[in-house]
């Protein structure tokens, strides 16, 4: 912890600037863990805190620090960014506010104006966070713009319309901010958009690119689209990705094909959809893709954490990109090359025989929808889904919330028309006693089970993994609590009083350890007295 | 008019009736897939209300039941089970109406007959209805509003095939509901009781007699949730023939289900 502080104080006295968040600080985030600077932690995604004080020994002890309750209320995913004494949150659909890290007192707000016809097909109206960079806090709105505040009073410094709500296009992602650029991803694959990732100029908010999830006619991929189905082809790019500054890459993770559960339109395998795709960030070309469910049928969105990974697999040290994949599967991959290493299911699934060596599925044409339901495990939210995973490299274990339910996936009618639901048909869920959840524990570089922690219901919940030796989790009915991250041993619990929909983060205040989450519409932080 | 006109006219009106054709074909498939678990396959009801009646409460006009059929009334048990197109509500409009004009399954019986048999068999020990009754089953005031004659004379007669389930806030939607549950405390006390509520850590029990129980899952020696079970007599061989006609026609009177 000395070096963080002289690092702090350095920062402090260059220039006589306060909260500046340079690049390079959110690349060196793990050599400051008293500040949580990008949404999953750090670039690898890993959403661990190398912070040790609340620890197997001492957690049962955790107290409130303070509540913050949401001005604007709805369901709220939020992972708050921690730095220099603010914490950046998002409250639902679209409004950014920074909390005083001392006191949970709001510093400032900024809501802009979101028309009342704005149109949001595919999710809840929600957001998931905000990004730093220097001196400006970024975020996305359901009206399809990228915003940037200034971080000391809020003030806007640009907004820029990403593309047309009236098509249906929405952000819901939280930005990741690398080398001066602020990448963001889009949500509305259920209105038939057309995807892409884009990165806009951190200091002018001047788009620098854009690349399309969907390829056009003539482009690479296309060949794998019928007709111009490619046209509303979906592929949103609605969760976060990671980076690797060595390799110089982007990892982000691609969304359904539309319309998601009829298919007539758009025979192929349906490039870029249900994908990780691995960006250059100087200029947006895709270096590399891995399709984990080609012509998807189910929603099976890929747009799961991708977590960053150095590790042996197979004999040999290797750089890998690990992914709970939404279908059901655990896959890794060598992120250099895109090379498939393994799969394993980590929740019941029935929808594909297995993998071949590529790790191309056997889809069951079987578990395809139909007009009068087809019953496939998993249910429509998949076995993971946004929230996010946890790894620690203490463990080298890598932590799911999963879920264990059964869906009904009808087929129906698709019929495209400008800014309305273009899913053909639909999913029920087949949720109370007969589904349940759990935290698993799964060996990062095989996806081989160590343990799990049964919940009675699925969870919609992510995790953090922490220096401690802690796994902190949230459930359905409220329970947030600790395991221990070897073991999965239950060691704190707490209802919190409305279901967790949220990731945990951990920072310090004044050298002390907390841990935040949100539940319901209030924002709790914990601390050890 | 011209023959032109005429063989126009009738075009127009053949095609019409073919459009409504197809309506009908396209919304009984989807009926059949989606609806026909609650409601029946002729729509005669079962766990949901029966459908066999010109006038359905809650969609009035076509309109309201485009919202019926598009949001389902989830507080009441009736899921949005998925998204639809504009021609997919009409079409399944169209079916529904189609039910509304076909025979009914009225209850038989006797329903002033019947509400004697209801007090003769204790009936009002474990049920409420309009304020009055037990609490240890599921409150009756409207049974016959939300349930179709057949179910309720099933419930009656084999309790733990038609048991309540995934309607009620608490404990939540999809769970059983009246679940069954023996508990054994590590210092050997017997709970037996319905659950009222549970999370993965924690579980609420009322017993037979009412008393609320508030248990920590990890310090159980036994938790025995008796899925399938149900804590009400079968009451087969004890009401039949016309009282069980008489018993199901009174019930389906509650809440003024036609």
């Amino acid at each position: 912890m000395k070096t963080l502080s002289t690092f702090a104080a350095l920062i402090l006295t260059a220039g006589g600037v306060y909260a500046q968040v340079p690049y390079q600080r959110i690349a060196a985030a793990q050599s400051d863990p008293a500040t949580w600077v990008t949404y999953s932690g750090n670039y690898q995604a890993q959403r661990y805190s190398l912070l040790d004080q609340v620890n197997r020994q001492n957690v049962a002890g955790l107290k409130p620090t303070w509540i913050y309750q949401m001005r604007h209320t709805g369901i709220v995913e939020t992972s708050p960014i921690v730095v220099d004494g603010v914490m950046y949150i998002t409250e639902p659909p679209s409004t950014a506010t920074a909390l005083d890290l001392h006191t949970g007192r709001p510093l400032w707000t900024y809501t802009p104006d979101i028309p009342k016809d704005v149109i949001i097909i595919g999710s809840p109206p929600v957001n998931r966070g905000v990004a730093v960079l220097d001196n400006m806090v970024y975020y996305g709105t359901v009206n399809c713009h990228l915003v940037a505040l200034d971080a000391k009073t809020g003030i806007v410094r640009w907004d820029t319309k990403v593309d047309e709500n009236k098509k249906g296009y929405y952000i819901t992602a939280a930005p990741l901010a690398v080398e001066g650029k602020i990448m963001i991803g889009i949500s509305g694959a259920e209105t038939g958009i057309r995807g892409f990732l884009d990165a806009y100029d951190a200091k002018t908010g001047k788009r620098l690119w854009r690349t399309y999830t969907v390829p056009a006619k003539g482009e690479p991929g296309s060949e794998t689209w019928g007709g111009d189905s490619w046209q509303h082809g979906g592929g949103s790019t609605w969760v976060t990705g990671s980076y690797d500054p060595e390799l110089h890459l982007v990892y982000w993770g691609t969304g359904n094909p539309a319309p998601d559960w009829n298919d007539e339109t758009r025979p192929g395998d349906n490039l870029y959809t249900s994908s990780l795709i691995a960006v250059d960030p100087a200029n947006g070309k895709i270096k590399w893709h891995f399709q984990f469910t080609p012509h998807d049928v189910h929603d099976w969105d890929a747009t799961e954490i991708p977590i960053l990974i150095d590790a042996e697999v197979k004999g040999r040290q290797r750089k890998v990109v690990t992914m709970a994949n939404r279908n059901g599967f655990y896959y890794v991959l060598d992120r250099q090359t895109g090379e498939f290493l393994t799969a394993v299911p980590y929740v019941k699934q029935t929808w594909a025989d297995g993998l071949d060596a590529k790790g191309r599925p056997f889809a069951r044409r079987d578990a395809d929808p139909k007009v009068e339901g087809t019953l496939v495990y998993p249910a429509i939210a998949g076995g993971a889904n946004w929230w996010s995973p946890s790894y620690s490299p203490k463990t080298k274990l890598f932590y799911q919330a999963a879920r264990e339910i059964a869906g009904v996936y009808y087929k129906g009618d698709a019929e495209y028309k400008d800014g309305t639901a273009y899913t053909g048909g639909g999913g029920e869920v087949k949720s109370g006693d007969q589904a349940y959840g759990a935290i698993r524990a799964l060996e990062g570089t095989s996806g081989k089970l160590k343990w799990e922690f049964k919940l009675l219901t699925p969870p919609l919940a992510g995790l953090l993994s922490t220096a401690g030796g802690l796994v902190f989790g949230g459930a359905e009915e409220g329970n947030f609590f600790a395991l221990d991250a070897d073991t999965g041993k239950l060691l704190w619990e707490l209802q919190l009083g409305a279901s967790i929909r949220a990731n945990p983060v951990s920072f310090a205040i004044d050298g002390k350890q907390q841990v935040a989450i949100t539940a319901g519409n209030s924002l709790f932080v914990f601390g050890l007295p | 008019m011209s023959i032109h006109r005429l063989t126009a006219a009738l075009f127009l009106i053949s095609a019409v009736a073919s459009a409504q054709t197809s309506d009908l074909e396209k919304g009984k498939q989807l009926f059949l897939g989606m609806c026909s678990r609650c409601h029946g396959l002729t729509g005669a009801g079962g766990e949901g209300p029966n459908l066999n009646r010109p006038v359905l409460a809650d969609a009035p006009d076509d309109n309201a039941l485009r919202e019926v059929i598009r949001d389902g009334i989830p507080d009441r048990g009736m899921p949005r089970i998925r998204r639809f197109t504009d021609s997919e509500l009409t079409a399944m409009v169209v079916f529904v109406r189609s039910l509304g004009r076909s025979a009914g399954a009225a209850a038989h019986g006797n329903a002033v007959n019947g509400k004697v048999i209801y007090q003769r068999q204790g009936c009002s020990s474990c049920h409420t209805i309009a304020g009055a009754g037990g609490i240890l089953g599921p409150e009756l005031s409207d049974i016959g509003a939300h349930r179709a004659p057949d179910y309720l004379r099933q419930a009656i007669v084999e309790p733990a095939a038609a048991l309540p389930r995934g309607v009620m806030p608490v404990p939540g939607r999809g769970f059983d509901e009246f679940l069954p549950v023996r508990v054994v405390t590590q210092t050997g006390q017997e709970v037996d009781g319905v659950r009222v509520n549970e999370d993965s850590f924690t579980i609420q029990i009322r017993d037979t007699s009412g008393r609320l129980y508030s248990f920590q899952k990890a310090g159980l020696r036994q938790l025995d949730k008796q899925m399938g079970k149900t804590l009400m007599p079968d009451y087969k061989g004890k009401v039949s023939g016309s009282d069980l006609d008489d018993l199901v026609a009174y019930l389906s009177s509650l809440g003024g289900a036609k």
